[in-house]
């Protein structure tokens, strides 16, 4: 798995390439840290290129908004493909981490 | 010659030149004494403790015995000739990786390449000056020194091999025994209040699984139902199933809420069990069966649940979306309720017996199991589950599951025909 971190006005997306899962949780564990150190208030993960999310994947990125929530801030996620899609809506995710077709509607609907 | 030539005749003097380290050993195999005095005296007065053979076979016993850092013998000698020499150590596994320096008059091409190839490592000519012996013998030492290095570098490797490989027994030993009580915590198979019966299969894809099951009598009419699946692999996440599975024990649950009401047992799990530092958490299935209305209620915080298998319609799931535990400290669980009828069968399992890739990647998928169970409803109920798992190995063309594989089956007994065939 690769991350690349993208500083835009409004927050940091991370774009997000390969298996967001058990194996490669440091990685994404750094990312996320490094962004919330940096005082970030919109962490926007882009899921465009995960192929699967596992378990320890998802308790992850629950984890990020969570920690996120507790400084008002707040974690978003973009175009997760159909199989990720499916697995977030089994476990709810949308209702805690809200998905967005386009970086522009993420960092509007958390501007409005 | 010399009678006393098998003990060490010349003993190093301490030098300046190796002020710290201990004076290597040099063993001179040499018939001509007066070569081999003359040379004795030029090591030892660079620093070397240099031992002295008169032939091959005494040059033989004393390497063996004082294993020195290197050998210089003389080509020409009666009983056994330098050359000889040299294959003679490289054949003997105390010896064979020594450093061997082969003394000569003549130094012809064919001669060196003779000597080299029978064993020697380098060439001295008995003609050379103070200086090329003294930078020939430190070539030698140094290459000795590595050789020594690398054999001993290989011995610490091999103890410690062992060692690791001793640890790894044990903790298996340990594993194993914690798998072994774990297992002893599900249900027994067979009928666990009269009128259902109870087959199961669990494969942990390590020792110790993290995905646990229960089926057990709550009082007279109620049986009490979970399956859990906790996120994460290995001893962490096996020792946090226990503490739920001791958490869901039908005396801890009365005590605490008074019933096993599905949705009431996974609010307060879920206020019990937060998201871990590293993001882990469970997901929760739990039902409860009324013995007398054979009725169901169950409820799911983001497991994907229970598969009901009528004996006169398609299966289907007993799930909706919800959060697993610990996503959300303020989420509510509904409950949901269905009828049984009697050979119903209802399974739980974790999502580790269909989430297996083929070699190709796809999954075998949700849809191909259900198949497996549709397909099974003539056939016993522990067939059916066993049936499921093949067709699970089959399709990842390998018999250990990526991940904890678990499924349950229970079945109403006093199907159409009267008779049931668990």
């Amino acid at each position: 798995m690769k991350i690349k971190e993208r500083t835009v006005p409004q927050g940091t997306i991370l774009d997000v390439e390969g298996d967001l899962t058990y194996a490669n949780q440091a990685v994404f564990k750094a990312a996320v840290e490094k962004a919330k150190q940096a005082g970030c208030r919109h962490l926007i993960v882009n899921m465009e290129q995960v192929r699967f999310v596992d378990s320890a994947g998802l308790g992850l990125l629950v984890l990020a908004s969570q920690s996120f929530k507790l400084r008002q801030a707040q974690v978003s996620m973009l175009k997760p493909q159909s199989y990720v899609r499916e697995i977030m809506s089994l476990a709810n995710i949308p209702q805690l981490i809200p998905i967005y077709e386009s970086e522009e509607d993420a960092l509007i609907a958390r501007a409005a | 010659m010399n009678s006393n030539a098998m003990q060490p005749i010349g003993q190093a003097i301490d030098s300046s030149a190796q002020p710290e380290a201990p004076a290597a050993t040099i063993l001179l195999v040499e018939d001509e004494p007066v070569t081999r005095a003359s040379m004795a005296a030029r090591l030892m007065r660079v620093g070397y403790r240099v031992l002295e053979a008169e032939n091959g076979r005494v040059g033989l016993d004393v390497a063996r015995r004082e294993r020195p850092d290197l050998l210089i013998v003389d080509w020409m000698m009666p009983e056994m000739d330098g050359p000889t020499f040299c294959e003679a150590v490289r054949r003997d596994p105390l010896l064979k990786s020594s450093q061997l320096l082969l003394m000569t008059a003549h130094d012809q091409p064919a001669q060196i390449a003779e000597g080299l190839v029978r064993g020697a490592d380098d060439f001295l000519s008995k003609s050379a000056s103070k200086q090329e012996i003294t930078a020939r013998v430190l070539a030698g030492l140094r290459t000795s020194r590595l050789v020594r290095e690398l054999e001993t570098t290989g011995d610490k490797l091999k103890s410690s091999m062992l060692l690791l490989q001793k640890k790894q027994a044990e903790t298996e030993a340990d594993l194993q025994t914690a798998a072994t009580f774990v297992q002893s915590l599900l249900p027994p198979q067979g009928s666990p209040v009269h009128g259902i019966a109870l087959a199961w299969e669990y494969q942990p894809s390590l020792t110790l699984g993290g995905d646990l099951f229960g089926v057990m009598a709550i009082d007279a009419d109620h049986l009490g139902l979970y399956i859990l699946d906790a996120s994460g692999h290995g001893v962490a996440a096996a020792l946090r199933s226990a503490s739920l599975m001791t958490f869901l024990r039908v005396e801890n649950i009365l005590q605490l809420l008074g019933s096993y009401d599905p949705e009431k047992v996974l609010f307060e799990a879920n206020r019990l069990f937060p998201l871990s530092a590293d993001g882990e958490y469970f997901t929760l299935w739990v039902g409860q069966f009324d013995l007398p209305t054979h009725s169901l209620s169950y409820a799911s915080a983001g497991h994907p649940g229970a598969l009901l298998s009528s004996a006169q319609s398609p299966s289907r799931w007993l799930t909706r979306s919800s959060f697993p535990l610990g996503f959300d400290p303020s989420a509510q669980f509904a409950s949901d309720h269905v009828s049984l009828k009697p050979a119903d069968r209802l399974f739980l399992l974790s999502d580790g017996i269909y989430e297996v890739p083929s070699p190709s990647g796809e999954l075998w998928g949700r849809e191909r199991f259900q198949e497996v169970i549709d397909a099974g409803k003539q056939t016993s109920l522990s067939a059916t589950i066993a049936s499921s798992f093949s067709a699970a190995r089959g399709w990842q063309q390998a018999q250990q599951f990526p991940d904890d594989a678990a499924v349950v089956g229970l079945e109403l007994i006093g199907g159409p025909e009267g008779t049931f065939n668990g």
